[in-house]
């Protein structure tokens, strides 16, 4: 009897699976049983007929996928069976085979080279696709050798390097309660697919395979696994007591789940009904169902800058009007929509702008600070939200980043007004008005908070850069880890500072940082008086169910003894003490 | 021969669903169809091939140049430009 193997990885998608173990291996036969091999005249003729079969059989899944109504999954299996009669693949394969005389490793290879190519693409998304092609190769491999895929015959927890999606398509549903890898990424397809089944998975949990083909006796029963999906921690042969633990998290989930789903449709505020506006964070204007359908009460940080990366040409006033108007109608007149004007800065390629190679690019001239120089970006933007607002009848609201001083602020606001004379000397129709914040996350802007909040309608902290700024910590330095901490005391104490200066002028804070979309985080700010919460769409339900375990009274106590704290570790012991309804 | 530029319009480019949709389509004529991604000047591939398109690379936003070249040349062209500009099955706009 071998001892319990505590694992961790980085969380997938969250929930808790407790199973036998159903191991896949896709390099060895290990995952499949033998059926007969292909039967043919020449490497050739074999390659071509193993490819043939094995596009019968992905369009056989993709179809049997649409049946169940899983169209987006079907897709994959489309394009999947497209790639296995390419002929960048099969030419690559042939000819290597009739040099080989292996027509399996000759597929393999082939398979291999195009997926280095396309995951040495600059493209998130392409290069994510390297895995389909690999996975083509090994199906086509396996029609070579003749071999079937063996599935697990039990609900079980998926165990392997990584899992294909073509694999994963014919395990029947119900009998995959969750998958774990030693690889892969949170932009996997198994990643992917168990969010959208609603499974745990857990991916590059180092030591995963040793412990569980370590413990596995040869012709034995399964071993045995536990996973949360949500801290990434894996149990391999779980005790009784960790065993029970988990049931015991499953409980948990199961209940904050019927929470979160409760308090969706309720305007979000704490245990004894003080409001709080919680918000969503969108990147494109394709994100805003997604924000609605999380119950997102609008949109707190609408990034700008999809419309001018990757292009050789700024975008025009036509294009942008469009883009806003879109967001702007998706949300209607009752779900404000903070359009933030364009952070971009020389860590950023934008080749049409020629902005000079800087040595701290961080410290540099970004965002607002292009301006003085060279109005016409901002004035573009501006412009086009005047009109975008119009066209949706609603009040646009807009925001700049990097602001660090008043004069900033006063050519925000003369290029907001400058921007509207244009459009009116032309006789275009423009927003009624338009609500006009700034970014806080430049110290001297928090310093400055009073002042400046008399001159603009809001301000939204971002408490991201504000903690790289304040701590003097760059945000992409993994040896400074523990100096990018947004609970920092130090951090608070500037957040605190402009709900000073904020609630002096009569105006709201929100905060549209990563700490809005921690649970812990949002009850530490609200404690500091933050209005608004603004987060990804997928963080809103953990906003919502924190808020509505917490009193004011609580909170303000939190927010007192958080800003007296020595680190970020002891402010999050803290929140999580009066989260989980125990504090002292 | 017959050549054009276009824009892509879909929100993550021409991945995989796209990729699939766009191959089918010139798949269905006899001439030989060529694309090439002119933003990053990447080398002509075989519009026929789901390999080649998705490697080249083409974002939202990229500009393609579309070559057609035999006896149905027109038409294929033809065809090809309306699905780009349709969003090539997808929901541009959404």
């Amino acid at each position: 009897m071998t001892s319990s193997v505590r694992l961790s990885g980085v969380a997938g998608s969250p929930g808790i699976a407790i199973g036998p173990v159903w191991r896949f291996d896709a390099s060895a036969t290990g995952g499949v049983a033998a059926g007969g091999p292909v039967a043919a005249a020449s490497p050739e003729a074999a390659i071509r007929a193993a490819a043939t079969e094995t596009a019968r059989q992905l369009e056989g899944l993709g179809d049997r996928l649409r049946g169940l109504g899983r169209d987006a999954e079907a897709a994959i299996f489309d394009a999947q069976g497209l790639m296995a009669t390419d002929p960048m693949l099969l030419d690559d394969a042939i000819r290597r085979a009739s040099e080989s005389g292996d027509p399996v490793e000759a597929v393999r290879q082939a398979a291999t080279t195009v997926a280095d190519m396309l995951a040495a693409l600059d493209d998130e998304i392409l290069s994510a696709r390297a895995a389909d092609v690999r996975d083509v190769g090994a199906r086509i491999g396996r029609v070579l050798r003749g071999e079937v895929l063996h599935l697990p015959v039990v609900p079980s927890v998926a165990v392997a390097e990584d899992l294909p999606p073509s694999v994963t398509a014919e395990i029947p549903p119900g009998f995959l309660l969750g998958i774990a890898l030693s690889g892969g990424s949170r932009t996997a397809h198994a990643v992917i697919l168990a969010r959208s089944l609603g499974i745990p998975a857990i991916v590059g949990i180092d030591g995963l395979l040793d412990a569980v083909d370590g413990s596995t006796p040869s012709g034995g029963a399964p071993v045995a696994i536990a996973m949360d999906g949500e801290s990434g921690e894996v149990v391999v042969r779980p005790s009784h007591r960790l065993e029970a633990d988990f049931r015991r998290r499953e409980a948990d989930l199961a209940i904050r789940r019927a929470d979160a789903a409760r308090l969706r449709d309720r305007p979000p505020a704490t245990a004894d009904g003080e409001r709080v506006m919680v918000v969503a964070n969108i990147g494109t204007p394709a994100d805003s169902g997604r924000a609605l359908a999380a119950g997102a009460e609008g949109v707190g940080l609408f990034r700008t800058e999809f419309l001018f990366m990757s292009r050789q040409t700024p975008p025009t006033e036509n294009e942008q009007v469009e883009a806003y108007r879109r967001v702007l109608e998706a949300f209607g007149p009752e779900r404000p929509v903070v359009i933030r004007l364009a952070d971009i800065g020389g860590d950023k390629a934008i080749p049409y702008l020629r902005l000079a190679a800087e040595q701290n690019p961080f410290l540099g001239v970004r965002a607002i600070r292009l301006a003085y120089a060279n109005p016409d970006l901002l004035l573009t933007q501006l412009r086009a939200i005047w009109r975008a607002g119009a066209a949706a009848g609603v009040v646009p609201h807009v925001m700049a980043p990097m602001v660090a001083t008043a004069a900033d602020v006063e050519l925000l606001l003369s290029l907001r007004d400058q921007a509207r004379e244009t459009l009116v000397g032309k006789g275009l129709p423009v927003a009624e008005r338009m609500v006009t914040g700034i970014m806080v996350e430049v110290p001297s802007a928090a310093f400055l908070a009073p002042e400046l909040a008399r001159l603009i309608d809001f301000f939204s902290i971002g408490t991201n850069d504000l903690t790289q700024y304040v701590l003097a910590a760059d945000r992409g330095n993994a040896a400074l880890a523990g100096l990018q901490d947004a609970l920092h005391p130090a951090v608070l104490r500037a957040i605190a500072g402009v709900v000073a200066g904020a609630d002096a002028a009569g105006i709201p804070v929100a905060v549209c940082g990563e700490l809005a979309g921690d649970p812990l985080g949002a009850l530490v700010l609200v404690g500091l008086g933050v209005d608004e919460l603004s987060a990804d769409a997928g963080s809103l339900d953990g906003i919502r169910v924190a808020l509505a375990r917490a009193t004011r009274p609580q909170l303000d106590e939190l927010a007192r003894r958080a800003l007296a704290a020595p680190d970020a570790e002891a402010v999050r012991e803290l929140a999580a003490a009066v989260l989980a309804g125990t504090p002292d | 021969m017959r050549t054009d530029e276009m824009e892509i319009r879909n929100p993550s480019g021409l991945h995989a669903r796209p990729a699939a949709l766009f191959v089918k389509t010139a798949s269905g004529f006899a001439s030989s169809i060529r694309l090439e991604n002119v933003t990053t000047g990447s080398p002509a591939v075989d519009a026929k091939s789901i390999l080649g398109v998705m490697s080249s690379g083409a974002a939202r936003g990229h500009r393609i140049r579309v070559t057609t070249d035999g006896a149905d040349e027109a038409a294929a062209l033809d065809t090809i430009r309306d699905l780009v500009a349709a969003g090539i099955g997808e929901d541009v706009d959404g």
